[in-house]
């Protein structure tokens, strides 16, 4: 499946994010953390086959710098995975 | 609401038993073990009662609530799908349950789909909430029935760990799941409960607690 590599660093990066949200309790995520899984995503050709991918990861990252909450950044994140998954 | 106690060698045994009192199915049940030992472990099971009003109706206003249901509503009827969504009665976290028919697309991959829902709708009911404060998503329960599943699977571990003396690592779980299997052995003097592994591949790890250092 053609982004099976990028939607997998995608899926990984949202649940980093949403482990900060939900919060287990049994591990500490930095931003920087989170900031580094999406910049991974960024990093793979495969996200510039598709439509607004990198569009998406790019304001990901973004609202990880600019102290978004975290459902913001993993809402966005998974704009960008279903970009990739439809398109 | 009806409820009975069972009692079986394990946590499934007793919930079958008090399943077979109440003529219930597993699906409709909130479950609640009372103690547990090797040799016998006591459950509470109460029928969750679906037929009751929304809670929306019957609960004091709850501006909050009642905007992210407004909000939640609309958003699933834009996707086109036909659900009705109350506010869970009594709970905290503000929790939405989604019901209807055919809602396994709502649910998604692991939940995948939910915990997305759950994501937007915090982040469209946002500026209504106080720092901290979240809305809990849940579809068919599909939450609260993961949540029975992983305890039972944590105190089947705990059982296995207190007979053998070793660590079990169990299946990567999700954050919520993580914090129900912790929340459920915290009280245990035998056993303790640790994480390892990173996001999405992290996993509880089970073991016997070791008797504090002289």
């Amino acid at each position: 499946m053609p982004g099976r590599a990028a939607a997998g660093r995608i899926r990984k990066a949202i649940a980093l994010v949403n482990s900060v949200a939900d919060g287990a309790g049994d591990e500490d995520v930095t931003p920087t953390e989170i900031a580094e899984a999406i910049r991974d995503c960024l990093e793979l050709s495969e996200v510039d086959q598709v439509a607004n991918v990198r569009r998406y990861l790019g304001e990901a990252l973004d609202a990880v710098s600019d102290g978004m909450p975290a459902d913001f950044v993993a809402m966005t994140l998974y704009a960008a995975l279903g970009a990739l998954t439809d398109g | 609401m009806s409820s009975a106690e069972g009692r079986g060698r394990t946590v499934d045994e007793a919930v079958d038993a008090a399943l077979i009192e109440l003529k219930e199915s597993r699906r409709n049940v909130d479950v609640k073990v009372i103690s547990e030992t090797p040799e016998q472990t006591l459950v509470e099971v109460t029928v969750i009662d679906h037929t009751a009003a929304p809670a929306i109706d019957s609960a004091p206003a709850n501006g909050k609530a009642e905007v992210a249901r407004g909000l939640v509503e609309g958003l699933l009827k834009h996707m086109g799908v036909r659900a009705q969504v109350t506010v869970r009665t009594g709970s905290e976290p503000i929790t939405l349950d989604i019901s209807g028919r055919d809602l396994g697309a709502l649910i998604g991959w692991r939940g995948e789909t939910l915990r997305a829902l759950q994501s937007v709708t915090n982040v469209m009911v946002g500026r209504h909430l106080a720092e901290g404060e979240r809305i809990i998503v849940d579809v068919e329960r599909y939450r609260q029935r993961r949540e029975h599943t992983v305890r039972e699977i944590a105190m089947r571990a705990a059982r296995q760990v207190k007979m053998t003396g070793d660590p079990i690592t169990l299946d990567a779980m999700q954050p919520f799941e993580r914090r129900a299997i912790h929340l459920a052995l915290e009280g245990d003097p035998d056993v303790t409960s640790g994480s390892i592994g990173e996001e999405p591949e992290r996993r509880v790890v089970v073991g016997p607690r070791k008797p504090a250092a002289e």
